[in-house]
């Protein structure tokens, strides 16, 4: 793997390690917005992934481009119901803490 | 020992994003005229010579990706280790910026700017809200058993090591590289023909997403309250 | 459909009025209160017996018509062929249609006029007995009950003496019984009286057994219940040998081989068991003398007049279903019954008790005469004694209420000069059942001329039968009663082939113009009309000439002349397929009717005549009008049906009800009613020693009763004693009550014991034991199998799965992280474990082999 000749490989490992971030985040986060950072940075990862693709055309066309701007519109709206529930367990619960909210454990 | 370092880093991070934002727009504006010029003569169709042309002369183009995917890497990592959920938004705000950076190297230049505004200007200031209307304390840490750590820091570095694997040793089809200028053109006409559909139920889905939000998060619920 | 005659409606109406009245009492008896609800009664019961005369007189005249010169018959005969179509169709049974309508003929109207009219004076009397008794049972005041139940039992009586159907009559004849249940247990508070209406209802259903078993064989052999098409349905099975007649027809009973002529004799012997227990005949005769525990007005109208004679009318009716077997077996049975009862009554002491007894004799005399065919005469009697026994009774009742509730004639006597009314009627009714009259004299009274009819009847099935009878001015006749002598016991039904009936029928064909004589023709259908034609003309010739030719013959005429429809040489062919009347049956009635003025004169010198014996019941003896006046009202109508109307109207009827196809109806002479004594002379004429020895019974028992009871009852006691153990016998009614005691409750109850012991012993012990074992059984499989094996698979399940669900549920957490955690190490397991395993088979691999396989990559 060349270091210099930035291809797509480079990104997608890139994209891969910011994926193991987030999972990192959100299993170790117990602050519910941290979690929610953590989502954020999966689905980063995603789209450098996906925008890695359509440069390099492995999906023909701007497919990639454009599953990209759709993630990002599911994410921001993610994040606007993510908070609301965040509140909703704030108000709840009294703490943002997610251990708590463990009614349905076995 | 520990507190005194995050007190450093606690100062630190205005400096860095004070740092950051700069570099990005900097290196937006480079990427946008190094793609536009071989962009014009090249008609749009990708060809092979291209592509060589474009690795070939991608030195600059490997400095900026190892800064600025170091930079999101980097960013990315502090997330992880921050222990407060302010700072985890600080180093997440990095992260966003590399990422639109490496957007606009990629010849995205609309995703990166999309990435910018939507992120950087709308969901980081809402996890930022979120933040302060949760918290008793915006400095509140809620700690994670040590033991589940380094579960999960075995399974994250597994993880990567198996995508990683995954990643070498597939065998990619042969790599053409897309052409810059027209892209955008290409992509508007794409997402209100082909992606029609998906596209007004995503609007949709705003509008829902919208209408949700507001009602989850509307102050008195006095009727579910009287049922709890 | 013809139209619906007068008479019909009369007479249904007459059935329904007292229906109504019964309604209105059983709904507001109460409320109508003591006198009212009496008057009611006899107010619906009078307007029936109105309903009824105006009948009677009409019919009376409809029967004295010329015939129709086109049909040749009466307009009598032909409104009651109407009637025979004008039935209402009720319902079907299979295919069997059953229908209602009203049996239209002179015996029908005779019998609803006495019905009604004995009816309507017991009531009157009935009301004047029960403001003299208590009402009261229980404290509660019984009095609509009383006379709501005569009242049904008016309608019941009513409907099953009008019905033409035999599951009507039976259905009706249920109803009477019930009645009749009702009314003996109306102090029903008391033990005897109780007993007394159980031992009736529970008697009679003993012979109502044998009548629905011979209701189910009319039903199955003949396949009708209609009176007349039963009979002509019957007639024509034996005349052609099918159906139960039929050669082959036979059915295997318990082992005994039964041919279709026993059946047929069975079917008669079964519908007589019904009258055998209404009628009280031997050996059902229990219940009567006990059913004299109700009030005594039932017992004249129920237990003496009218519903113990609807066994006789029962037998009357059915006369044409009779083999000549049953007829014997009826002869047997009435026969046994008239002796028996007779000398019971002879020692009796209780006053109703003795008429009870003297009312089983005479119904006895009614069936006997049944059984030897005399038809008219039986049913003449049992009109006559339904009129002086009902007086009788009445009688009895006024007695017993004017000496203070005494029944016991032995402290009565001296009477008459108390209750002179009373003394004189009673002694009407005892010179009407004794046979009153002067021989040769066209004077008598009740039955001196129907009881001695039907002696002179059983005379000449006993000593006359199959003699040789000469017949006047035609050879063809003598030729015909040859034969009827030799042919001896031939089979009736090969007669069409004998040589003589050509003649016969010859002679018929001759002087077709005589058959208008008179004959109720209903079912002539059946018959060969040229065989018809000259029975008609026989016995219209016999008739006339029976002067010359002695007693046997002018019986004979008339018996031709009964059977109406059949052929001469039918009547005699019958004639020689009936054994005669065994001649010790005769000797039996003839000794009764010595006995039986003996203890009627008995009974009314030791209550009327003599000295009073008991001071304090002849200082209470009193009448009263409304007690009397019944008594003579009746007593005034037992001289009047004597002599007038009653007899020819059931000689009309004779004709038509006897013209059965097996057995004899010998005396249904067709007398108009101008020559009615003239025929009735006849009978004593004709049997000139017998009428002596009849007619003077009377005069010699009178005396013997007097000789003994004459002064006092010293006499009769020390004859008692000198007759020790058959007065003891008779004293105890032949301990009949004992027998049945012990045959029927005693073995009644040694059967339960057994079967006690039975049940104790054996089914217990199976019980038990099969209990033990199903217990043991279920202790075993209870502790053992259930709580260990099955009880412990199911714990075990359940434990295991416990186990199993805490080893699964520790990593739900409830954590999002963790899941997420665990979601990645997933992830993780799958991305390794494909790369252990060959990736090259990932598609994504495939995918992009296919696309270059030469190209560089950028490794």
């Amino acid at each position: 793997m060349p270091l210099l000749e930035i291809g797509l490989m480079h990104y997608l490992i890139l994209a891969a390690a910011v994926f193991s971030c987030g999972v990192f985040v959100m299993s170790t986060k117990r602050n519910a917005i941290g979690i929610l950072i953590g989502i954020e940075l999966v689905l980063n990862a995603v789209n450098i992934n996906f925008v890695a693709f359509d440069r390099y055309q492995v999906v023909g066309g701007c497919d990639g481009q454009i599953s990209a701007v759709f993630v990002i519109v599911i994410a921001a709206a993610e994040a606007a119901v993510a908070v609301a529930i965040c509140m909703n367990l704030y108000k709840n619960l009294n703490t943002i803490d997610v251990d708590r909210g463990d009614s349905l454990h076995g | 020992m520990v507190s005194k370092g995050r007190t450093k880093l606690n100062r630190l991070l205005p400096t860095c994003l004070s740092l950051v934002l700069p570099a990005v727009l900097m290196c937006g504006g480079i990427t946008m005229a190094q793609g536009t010029t071989p962009d014009a003569m090249g008609s749009g169709v990708p060809h092979f010579d291209g592509v060589q042309k474009s690795v070939s002369g991608g030195i600059v183009e490997a400095i900026l990706f190892y800064i600025f995917g170091g930079t999101v890497l980097a960013a990315a990592i502090g997330v992880c280790v921050s222990k407060r959920v302010v700072r985890m938004a600080t180093w997440l705000f990095g992260t966003l910026g590399g990422v639109a950076v490496l957007y606009f190297l990629l010849g995205a230049n609309y995703l990166g700017v999309i990435q910018l505004i939507v992120y950087a200007g709308g969901t980081l200031i809402l996890l930022v809200f979120g933040v302060m209307l949760t918290s008793k304390s915006p400095w509140v840490r809620f700690e994670c058993p040590r033991g589940e750590m380094v579960v999960a820091s075995v399974v994250s570095i597994l993880l990567f090591a198996s995508l990683t694997t995954v990643l070498v040793t597939a065998e990619w089809p042969a790599q053409s590289q897309s052409a810059d200028g027209v892209r955008i053109a290409e992509f508007g006409k794409e997402l209100l023909t082909t992606y029609l559909v998906p596209f007004e139920v995503a609007s949709v889905m705003l509008l829902v997403v919208m209408i949700a939000a507001a009602y989850l998060a509307r102050q008195d619920r006095d009727d579910s309250e009287g049922a709890n | 459909m013809a139209e619906i005659s007068n008479y019909e409606i009369y007479l249904m109406a007459g059935v329904l009025i007292p229906l109504a009245s019964f309604f209105i009492l059983m709904l507001f008896g109460p409320r109508i209160g003591k006198p009212v609800a009496g008057w009611l009664t006899v107010l619906a019961m009078a307007s029936s017996c109105a309903l009824a005369t105006i009948t009677l007189v009409g019919w009376h005249a409809d029967v004295n018509t010329p015939p129709d010169s086109i049909t040749g018959r009466t307009v009598a005969q032909q409104l009651s062929i109407d009637a025979s179509h004008n039935q209402f169709h009720w319902a079907d049974i299979g295919s069997v249609p059953i229908k209602i309508g009203v049996k239209l003929d002179s015996l029908t109207v005779i019998m609803f006029f006495m019905v009604t009219f004995i009816a309507t004076w017991i009531f009157i009397f009935s009301v004047g007995y029960m403001s003299g008794h208590s009402d009261e049972v229980d404290g509660k005041s019984k009095y609509h009950r009383f006379f709501c139940y005569l009242s049904l039992f008016g309608f019941s009586m009513l409907g099953l003496v009008i019905s033409s159907n035999l599951l009507f009559l039976f259905m009706l004849w249920e109803l009477v019984g019930l009645c009749s249940y009702l009314l003996i247990g109306f102090y029903f508070d008391k033990k005897f009286a109780s007993n007394a209406a159980m031992k009736a209802f529970i008697t009679n259903r003993v012979g109502d057994f044998g009548f629905i078993f011979g209701l189910m064989m009319v039903f199955f052999f003949l396949k009708t219940f209609d009176l007349d098409q039963a009979a002509i349905e019957f007639g024509r099975q034996f005349a052609s040998s099918t159906g139960v007649f039929d050669a082959g027809f036979a059915i295997n009973l318990f082992g005994w081989h039964v041919s279709g002529a026993m059946l047929a004799t069975m079917m008669g012997i079964g519908l007589f068991c019904g009258a055998m227990g209404k009628s009280a005949q031997f050996p059902l005769q229990v219940w009567l003398p006990d059913a004299m525990a109700g009030p005594t007005p039932v017992s004249a109208l129920i237990h003496a007049a009218t519903m113990v004679a609807a066994g006789v009318y029962l037998v009357a009716r059915i006369f044409r279903l009779l083999t000549p077997e049953a007829q014997f077996f009826i002869a047997v049975i009435g026969c046994i019954t008239l002796t028996a009862m007779a000398l019971i009554a002879m020692v009796q002491t209780d006053i109703k008790k003795c008429l009870a007894y003297s009312t089983l004799s005479q119904l006895g005399y009614m069936i006997f005469g049944m059984g030897v065919g005399a038809w008219t005469a039986a049913l003449f009697h049992l009109m006559l004694h339904a009129f002086f026994k009902a007086m009788l009774f009445l009688g009895s009742g006024q007695v017993i209420e004017g000496c203070h509730h005494e029944q016991d004639m032995r402290k009565m006597g001296g009477l008459m000069k108390k209750m002179p009314m009373t003394g004189i009627t009673f002694l009407v009714g005892v010179l009407a059942i004794s046979g009153f009259g002067i021989p040769l004299m066209n004077v008598g009274l009740g039955g001196y001329f129907s009881k001695d009819e039907i002696l002179a009847v059983a005379w000449d099935r006993a000593y006359m039968w199959h003699e040789p009878i000469e017949h006047h001015g035609d050879s063809g006749h003598g030729d015909a009663g040859g034969h009827g002598d030799s042919g001896g016991y031939a089979d009736a039904s090969g007669h069409a082939d004998l040589g003589g009936y050509g003649e016969i029928d010859s002679h018929g064909s001759v002087m077709p113009s005589d058959a208008s004589a008179s004959s109720f023709m209903l079912v002539s259908d059946q018959h060969g009309s040229t065989g018809h034609d000259t029975g008609h003309a026989d016995s219209g010739h016999a008739d006339s000439g029976h002067d010359d030719s002695g007693h046997g013959d002018s019986l004979h005429g008339e018996a031709g002349h009964a059977s109406g429809s059949h052929a001469l040489g039918s009547v005699e062919s019958l004639k020689a397929s009936i054994p005669p009347l065994p001649k010790w049956m005769f000797w039996l009635a003839l000794i009764t009717a010595y006995v039986t003025p003996f203890y009627m004169m008995r009974c009314w010198w030791m209550t009327f005549m003599g000295k009073p014996r008991d001071q304090h019941v002849y200082d209470h003896a009193h009448e009263s009008p409304l007690m009397w006046v019944p008594l003579v009202a009746l007593a005034i109508s037992t001289f009047g049906a004597s002599y007038f109307v009653f007899r020819p109207m059931i000689a009309d009827a004779a004709g038509a009800a006897t013209d059965a196809t097996l057995v004899l109806g010998l005396d249904g002479v067709a007398e108009s009613a101008e020559t009615a004594s003239g025929a009735l002379i006849h009978v004593h004429e004709a049997h000139h020693w017998l009428a002596y020895g009849v007619g003077g019974s009377w005069v010699i028992a009178f005396f013997v009763a007097f000789l003994i009871y004459r002064n006092g009852l010293a006499t009769g006691a020390k004859l008692k004693a000198a007759f020790g153990p058959l007065a003891t016998l008779l004293e105890h009614k032949y301990y009949f009550d004992e027998l049945y005691d012990f045959l029927l409750v005693r073995g009644c109850r040694l059967a339960a014991a057994v079967c006690r012991a039975f049940d104790t012993y054996v089914i217990d012990l199976f019980a038990n034991l099969s209990a033990s074992i199903v217990e043991r059984f279920a202790v075993f499989s209870g502790r053992g199998v259930d709580a260990h094996v099955v009880d412990g698979v199911f714990n075990g399940l359940a434990a295991a799965s416990m186990d199993v669900s805490d080893l699964v549920r520790s990593p739900q957490t409830g954590r999002i992280r963790n899941y997420v955690l665990f979601a990645a190490a997933a992830a993780v397991v799958v991305v390794m474990v494909m790369l252990y395993f060959d990736g090259s088979d990932y598609p994504v691999v495939r995918h992009a082999s296919t696309i270059g396989a030469s190209s560089a990559g950028i490794q």
